[in-house]
């Protein structure tokens, strides 16, 4: 018999059923009486000064219940505390094109819009910047008046004595390495619904309901209360399904807090949802980087030390940057034993869209460089890839040198097994010209240690409660939003009180109804709302067992509960008939109703009639404990233990986390030396989970991972030109779809760890860092172009090919080279649809060209 | 965004919809509707007026006529790429029909529209240029014969006056010679960054004729005459050299995707290709 009845199995999601069929309801589906729509009012300029904003024209349209603006709500936020730099609705100032400066509601979106060309707005341009090195020059025209030199924040870390380590070392490389922007997509567009209630004393707005696409209801109840100074108490925050995050809807998004002040001001139900192009304004992506990378080493490829500066473009707002930015350093750490860091990093203002948390928040771009400079490093020393990885391992348990504990690490077999079956021996540096192989690793956190609202509160907390006829009801905090949380919490809750996964049903993500919990990102949820649903589930199950034991006439302890009955210890295995009968037993259970007589209600009839009892029911457990003490209900919570919390430097709060997940990668591909063209054809890739609870969840986030970096690694990129967006549609930007996907095989390194929930940790991110190393590698390997700089786009490839072969020069845009890229450029401008919407960029530079080009016809 | 208001009509034959055409200066053709309704919510394109040829009777067919095959020009890109009479007969429009857009796009989508739309990175356009086709428009004073060669005029800019309807596509077989469509995707819109038409004809490992038309890589699709000229009674080892003129005195368009260099220069490698390609198919 396994070990576990529930968990490990592949199962499908338990919400799967109205994602599928289209029955499911995610904001934008939903419809309240008396709703309007809410339109916003963009900045069409990266910089300037708000002077007057006239309202009056558009408030008088026919159909227009509110035009709201800056001053109906002056509070500022952010998500992170030291970061409360936005309005909602801008106050005096836009910062980036597409910034918020009012919003309409009417009664269609039709008169909205009509509206929205009525409002009209004077502003007093300022200079923008663009370029995160210029920017940190600036003296004059700041972004914020309170960040000298635009600079969000600069960390500069030293652990250890890098510089002597480097110093005394047998090979030091050294480089810089760019990865261009990139943003989540999510299919999904930001939506969210506010509604107030009409206080029955006074007859004013009283107690609001938000639903909204969010990962942190908890957080945008805790925002939404600061801005509209309204106890947290009177705010009510649903989060119906969501599709796809990514990080970004992991803090709170303008149109979040405009849809509550339109709402009050209308005195009406405001619904907003982004059109594709306000999701890519809206943005909080990975932010343009520059990194510059050095590393030290021993003749043998032991690593001695690593330095690293790096520059992040962070755009208007701070958003997650501080965060952002302490991950790209701490993140060093944790995967290789390296004993020597050294890092300065720049988080920096632009007068771009903010960039924010997104999939493997902070470490992918540093992780870009790192694994390809390791892979010069071995190039120069003679060394296989796969064997300088092998030789920098750490040995678990240890704390690294800047303070992060490690204690399950599976990432030695993480590299054995992409070797083996990639066949990396016979096949590597063997492959006919063209074709190639490359490796890469990688980790990412399970949950930060340390929570952003600086508590001491748990960082999960859930309630279960159990009825009568055997129902569970797990209460949790967390965000589904398509990673599989609420299939992991009733997985979790299942196998802890042995009952069939048919009977738990997830309240989730509702701030009246669910403990607080603060929200699905950085890979926390398995990890913590993991222990804290085991935990509930542990509290409750003591309850009922106390009560079988009676009536089984014996002690608590030697009860086993499993498959929907619960037996004496040792009894187990006989009471259990198998998983064909299991399920039958379970489904004739849950019924309800046996001969027109209330089920729960006979049983108790023959559980009086007959005495003690070899075996029970979980049903009839359930009826035992409730009729001894009432209500069945159960709390538990997680918080990280203080071992796993880092050190004590500034900025130390950021990187640590009770576990690490590890990946390893290989890619092959092939480049067409004619085009520049790269084909990803396999990628293996192996993540240790700790344990897969799900195993098709657990495969599901790798393939999406390998996407989402092959995403970044060939296709994705931003492309401004003076501050706008030049691609801000999917017909513009692409996403790898199933369509371009490589064959990739998954697979589940698990190394069980400790303090995980059954053993479980990250799975969702971690992957992905991996994926555009190794791509880059291998394409080395095919061709012997070293890539500095991400996407590899068919042209940059083929400048590469050109510069390698000496033959004649690509001159790409601003004279960049792409194997020695130096700075950030732009772009000339896309074909088709340029500069969209003249009313919004009447005065932008690159609009003006594209009329004149592309105004044929139409 | 969403369209500014207009008007809409579905007349149910060719004159009516001409009248209604004429009717108002700002009125348009709607077909497919997926290139105009795009353009419509981007605001760039707003028409007073929609004219839908949708439900006009007759104007969706395949069929042969003596040497050439009739299209009509409401037939859709997906009828067009599984068409065994093209396929058989001509099978280059098949093949540039394939590669156009996704599946939703190839259903809804129409060879009029497409043609008439002029779009740069179009793939018809290419194909139309290399058959030498013949593009059939109706209007006030009747029926006139519109060379493909004559036909693309500038981005988004054809010699379809504003009054006029595409009705039919005309194609000769090509049973006796080898064509090629090849395009580099473009990796979002999926339009041809290059797209490259040819039409081959090979007798005794001499190159008898050929013809390619080229999308993708200037304001419109154009014939690569000097390619032509350089393949003429040559051997067929003739071809790398004559790609090399793929997009010479073309003034290429540059975008953050592809630069004019790079797309000049993909221009000789995908005409390589294709000629290669066409030629290995003649030789079978
Ligand atoms: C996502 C997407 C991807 C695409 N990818 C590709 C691609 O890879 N390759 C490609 O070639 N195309 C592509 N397209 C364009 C597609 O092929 C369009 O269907 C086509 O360009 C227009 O055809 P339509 O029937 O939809 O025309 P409509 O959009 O209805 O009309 C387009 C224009 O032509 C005019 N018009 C239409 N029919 C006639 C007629 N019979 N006579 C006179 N004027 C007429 C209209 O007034 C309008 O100005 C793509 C479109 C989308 C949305």
């Amino acid at each position: 018999m396994n070990e576990f009845s529930v968990i490990g199995k592949r199962i499908a999601m338990v919400d799967a059923a109205g994602k599928t069929t289209g029955a499911g309801k995610y904001t934008d589906d939903l419809s309240v009486p008396g709703m309007l729509v809410g339109k916003i009012l963009h900045s069409p300029y990266p910089h300037a000064r708000i002077k007057r904003i006239a309202t009056s024209r558009a408030a008088k349209l026919d159909g227009v219940v509110a035009v709201v603006t800056g001053k109906d709500a002056r509070n500022p936020y952010g998500i992170l505390p030291v970061g409360h730099d936005e309005h909602a609705l801008a106050l005096d100032k836009v910062r980036y094109v597409g910034d918020n400066v009012a919003c309409v509601a009417a009664v269609s979106e039709t008169i909205a819009e009509k509206a929205l060309e009525l409002i009209d707005v004077e502003y007093e341009l300022l200079p923008g910047y663009f370029d995160p090195e210029e920017s940190m020059k600036a003296q004059t025209d700041l972004i914020h008046d309170n960040k000298p030199h635009n600079i969000e924040k600069d960390y500069h870390h030293v652990f250890g004595d890098p510089d002597k380590a480097l110093a005394e070392a047998d090979c030091v490389m050294e480089g810089r390495f760019i990865a261009n922007e990139v943003t989540h997509a999510a299919m999904e567009p930001h939506s969210t619904l506010a509604a107030f209630e009409i206080d029955s004393q006074t007859g004013k707005p009283g107690r609001l309901t938000v639903w909204s696409s969010t990962q942190v209801p908890y957080y945008l109840q805790h925002k939404l209360s600061l801005v509209l100074e309204m106890p947290m108490a009177q705010i009510r925050v649903i989060k119906p399904l969501v599709g796809g995050g990514f990080g970004g809807k992991s803090e709170v998004i303008p149109l979040e807090i405009i849809a509550a002040i339109a709402a009050r001001a209308a005195r009406a139900p405001v619904k907003i949802t982004y059109t594709r192009e306000e999701v890519f304004w809206a943005h909080r992506g990975r932010p343009r980087t520059i990194i510059d990378l050095k590393t030290g080493v021993k003749k043998d490829g032991t690593i001695t030390a690593v330095k690293a500066r790096v520059v992040q473009d962070g755009g208007g707002y701070c958003s997650y940057g501080v965060v952002t930015i302490l991950y790209s350093g701490a993140l060093l750490g944790a995967l290789y034993d390296i004993p020597n860091i050294g890092y300065d990093g720049y988080r920096v203002l632009t007068n771009k869209p903010a960039c924010g948390a997104m999939r493997g928040h902070g470490t992918v771009n540093v992780r870009f460089a790192f694994e390809s400079q390791l892979d010069e490093i071995a190039l120069k020393l003679n060394l296989d890839p796969a064997e300088i990885r092998r030789r920098n391992l750490l040995k678990p348990p240890c704390v690294t040198v800047n303070n992060l504990r490690v204690q399950s690490y599976g990432l030695p077999e993480c590299i054995e097994q992409v070797v083996e079956r990639s066949k990396w021996r016979e096949r590597k540096g063997k492959l006919s010209r063209g074709r190639g192989l490359g490796i890469a690793c990688s980790h990412y956190v399970s949950g930060a240690a340390n929570s952003i609202i600086r508590s001491d509160m748990p960082h999960s907390t859930v309630n279960i409660k159990i009825d009568r006829d055997g129902g569970v009801v797990v209460y949790t905090g967390t965000s589904e939003i398509g990673q599989g949380s609420d299939t992991m919490t009733a997985q979790v809750a299942a196998e802890v009180l042995g009952c069939s996964l048919g009977r738990v049903k997830i309240v989730a993500a509702d701030t009246d109804l669910t403990p607080i919990d603060i929200g699905s990102y950085s890979s926390r949820v398995t990890f913590m709302a993991g222990n804290a649903t085991l935990r509930a589930a542990e509290e409750v199950k003591k309850q009922i067992a106390l009560a079988a034991a009676r009536k089984m006439d014996c002690a608590p302890e030697e009860l086993v509960f499993r498959d929907d009955l619960i037996v004496r210890g040792d009894d187990f295995g006989k009471g259990f008939a198998g998983e064909g009968a299991r399920a039958t037993q379970s489904e004739a259970s849950v019924s309800g109703h046996v001969e027109g007589q209330i089920l729960r209600g006979s049983l108790q009839q023959k559980r009086k009639d007959e005495g003690p009892k070899d075996q029970m029911t979980f049903e009839e457990a359930v009826v035992a404990a409730i009729d001894s003490h009432g209500a069945l209900t159960g709390t538990g919570s997680y918080a990280p233990p203080l071992e796993a919390r880092g050190g004590k430097h500034k900025g130390a709060g950021v990187g640590p986390s009770p576990a690490y997940s590890y990946s390893a990668q290989v890619a092959e591909v092939t480049v067409d030396e004619e085009t520049g063209e790269v084909t990803v054809h396999k990628v293996w890739a192996a993540h240790d989970c700790g344990r897969a609870l799900n195993p098709v969840s657990v495969e599901g986030q790798i393939i999406g991972s390998v996407w989402m970096g092959m995403g970044q690694a060939l296709t994705e990129e931003m492309v401004w030109k003076d501050g706008m967006l030049m691609n801000p549609g999917m017909l513009e930007y692409r996403s790898p779809s199933s369509v371009e996907s490589p064959e990739v095989e998954p697979i589940i390194v698990e190394s069980i760890d400790p303090e995980g929930p059954f053993g479980a940790k990250e799975c969702s991110e971690g992957s992905l860092a991996a994926t555009i190393p190794a791509i880059s590698n291998a394409i080395y390997d095919a061709v012997g172009i070293r890539l500095h700089e991400c996407p590899f786009t068919p042209e940059r490839v083929l400048a590469a090919l050109r510069a390698l072969k000496k033959s004649k020069h690509i001159n790409l845009t601003e004279g960049v080279d792409p194997a020695a890229p130096t700075r950030f450029r732009e772009h000339g401008g896309a074909l088709c649809f340029r500069g969209k919407g003249p009313e919004r960029h009447a005065l932008d530079p690159g609009r003006r060209e594209a009329t004149v080009e592309a105004g044929g016809d139409d | 965004m969403i369209p500014v208001n207009f008007d809409y009509e579905s007349p149910s034959t060719l004159a009516e919809a001409l009248k209604l055409l004429a009717s108002r200066e700002d009125a348009k053709v709607l077909a497919g509707g997926h290139s105009l309704l795009p353009a419509m919510k981007l605001r760039l394109a707003q028409p007073a007026l929609l004219v839908d040829i949708g439900r006009i009777a007759g104007l969706s067919y395949i069929r042969e006529s003596n040497d050439q095959i009739l299209v009509g020009a409401m037939t859709t890109h997906a009828d067009i790429a599984s068409s065994k009479l093209l396929q058989r007969s001509s099978p280059l429009l098949s093949q540039a029909a394939t590669q156009i857009g996704d599946t939703q796009v190839r259903n809804r989508g129409t060879i009029g529209g497409s043609l008439a739309q002029a779009h740069p990175g179009a793939d018809y356009p290419a194909a139309v240029l290399a058959l030498d086709a013949q593009i059939i428009a109706a209007g006030p004073s009747g029926e006139r014969v519109i060379a493909a060669t004559a036909f693309f005029v500038g981005m988004f800019t054809t010699a379809l006056r504003p009054d006029e309807i595409i009705t039919e596509v005309r194609v000769p077989k090509t049973e006796n010679e080898s064509v090629v469509y090849k395009k580099h995707h473009h990796p979002a819109s999926g339009y041809a960054v290059v797209g490259v038409a040819v039409r081959l004809k090979v007798s005794g490992g001499k190159i008898e004729s050929a013809a390619l038309g080229l999308s993708g890589v200037s304001q419109n699709a154009y014939r690569a005459t000097a390619v032509e000229k350089a393949l003429r009674g040559k051997p067929v080892a003739a071809i790398r050299e004559a790609a090399a003129h793929a997009a010479e005195n073309i003034e290429a368009l540059g975008d953050y995707y592809a630069s004019a260099e790079y797309r000049k220069h993909l221009a000789t490698v995908m005409t390589r290709r294709a000629l290669e390609q066409a030629a290995s198919g003649a030789a079978k």
